[in-house]
């Protein structure tokens, strides 16, 4: 997953976000890839939501708390599975 | 200072405060006469330490740039100097040394000396002596002025110092009078020998410092200052920052970076992005190597720093304005502000488009016109730390 770390999501709540890591389940821990990126490019185009961006596999995330991202990542796996 | 495309004079200097007191009671400034090409430097001791010794440095420094660049006569301006500096009340004198560096058209140097440790002039790293010429003042007999002008050229060095240098570690071994000025030649030629290219700013840092160790004690015993002048090639950094108003320039704006052998930084994510599709290198961010309140740095191959873009650019600007000392710097500043420091030439390209995510009112702090900022760094990086600095927008 990537963690947008430019000006303004970095402003609106990502500087809390790097932190993820520390915040993970345990079971999420070894599984999950954080990267950061200077710039997703979508907090111009408003129908992507409000900054911070996060992007959990290939599904850009709005708004992301350590919260939303856990879910969404679960969900992920979930899907995974599913299909796997 | 430039002298023509292939020519830069560096002018630095390092200072360590004698332990226990708050100020240097040396003091060094430096003048660029921009239309007589004309670089004027004074390094002063005044007498004693702490603010006393700062005030006689201080109004010898100040008296001295405005004789010299008024073109005074030696002698008298000398004299209007030991007038004008307040009697010590311990000592009953008053008294402030100095060294006067006069560059004219970067091709002739004019020294005048009194009481300060006598300057070295370094070419092919070997020493070049000159005749001086002395002068005594009548009404102060005591004080002895020395006077040299000879003509200097690329790669030659100028270094000038106060005797806390000279006398560092002065009654211990194994200098027993200190390092003296011949120690002290032999360090800065084993120095240049090592890297032939160290800029001014690394050559004064390592005689201070040096001058430092010599005293044991850990804490220096005097004021401890060195300048350092060296005529050099100019190193050269770009930066890009800001997308271009009109994406179509996109690719004429990452030109900047094709073909140029200097120091490259980028400042912005949608920078990096446009630079690492036009020139096809990957960014890769390590959230790892964040500080507290900057967006963390990434790395592109090739490409010496890049940043995120308005905050660490207005971090720099006050970093720069207020001349914070490099240890309490951020980590990503404390790299910008080393590469900035060991260039000669700066170009910013800026691109000029507005980023509308920056408008957002939801933000907690003001966003800072791009182009503010740079013309704050512009202004601060060519008065304070004599940088030749070019803006080009696109």
């Amino acid at each position: 997953m990537t963690i947008c770390v430019g000006t303004t999501c970095y402003l609106l709540g990502a500087a809390d976000l790097q932190d993820l890591e520390n915040f993970l389940p345990a079971d999420l821990k070894e599984n999950v890839e954080i990267i950061g990126s200077h710039c997703l490019g979508v907090c111009k185009d408003n129908q992507y939501g409000a900054a911070p961006f996060v992007k959990v596999d290939d599904e850009m995330m709005s708004n992301a708390t350590v919260s939303s991202i856990i879910e969404k990542i679960y969900e992920h796996r979930k899907g995974s599975s599913h299909a796997g | 200072m430039m002298i023509n495309d292939e020519a830069f004079i560096e002018v630095e200097y390092s200072q360590l405060i004698k332990g226990g007191e708050a100020v240097a009671g040396d003091d060094f400034k430096t003048e660029i006469i921009p239309g007589e090409q004309r670089y004027i430097s004074v390094l002063s001791d005044g007498l004693g330490s702490g603010i006393k010794a700062a005030l006689l440095s201080n109004m010898t420094t100040a008296m001295a740039l405005k004789f010299v660049a008024h073109n005074t006569e030696v002698v008298k301006s000398s004299e209007i100097i030991m007038d004008s500096l307040p009697v010590c009340e311990v000592r009953k004198i008053s008294y402030a040394t100095f060294t006067i560096v006069d560059l004219i058209n970067g091709t002739k140097a004019r020294v005048i000396e009194m009481d300060n440790p006598e300057f070295i002039h370094l070419r092919h790293n070997e020493e070049v002596k000159h005749e001086k010429k002395i002068r005594f003042s009548q009404k102060w007999p005591s004080r002895k002025l020395l006077l040299s002008e000879f003509p200097v050229q690329l790669e030659d060095r100028i270094i000038f110092f106060s005797d806390g240098v000279t006398q560092a570690g002065l009654g211990m071994k194994p200098h027993k009078f200190g390092w003296m000025r011949d120690g002290c030649l032999k360090y800065i030629q084993e120095l240049i020998a090592d890297n032939p290219e160290i800029s001014a700013r690394s050559l004064a840092r390592s005689v201070v410092r040096q001058a430092c160790c010599m005293d044991q004690s850990g804490k220096p015993l005097d004021d401890i200052t060195c300048a350092v002048i060296y005529f050099r090639h100019p190193r050269r950094l770009r930066l890009l920052t800001g997308p271009p108003f009109k994406e179509e320039n996109d690719s004429v704006y990452v030109d900047w970076f094709r073909n140029f052998n200097g120091k490259k930084i980028v400042c912005g994510g949608t920078t990096a992005q446009i630079v690492s599709r036009e020139l096809g290198i990957p960014i890769r961010t390590d959230l790892k190597n964040r500080t507290r309140g900057l967006p963390p740095p990434s790395q592109m191959e090739g490409i010496d720093l890049v940043t995120e873009g308005i905050l660490t650019l207005t971090e720099l600007a006050v970093t720069l304005e207020k001349e914070t000392p490099l240890s309490q710097m951020q980590p990503v500043i404390q790299n910008f502000y080393n590469l900035l420091m060991d260039s000669d030439v700066i170009e910013f390209i800026v691109g000029t488009k507005i980023n509308e995510a920056h408008q957002d009112p939801n933000l907690p702090v003001d966003l800072e016109m791009r182009r503010n900022i740079i013309k704050r760094i512009q202004t601060c990086l060519e008065n304070q730390y004599r940088k030749k600095v070019t803006v080009h927008y696109i």
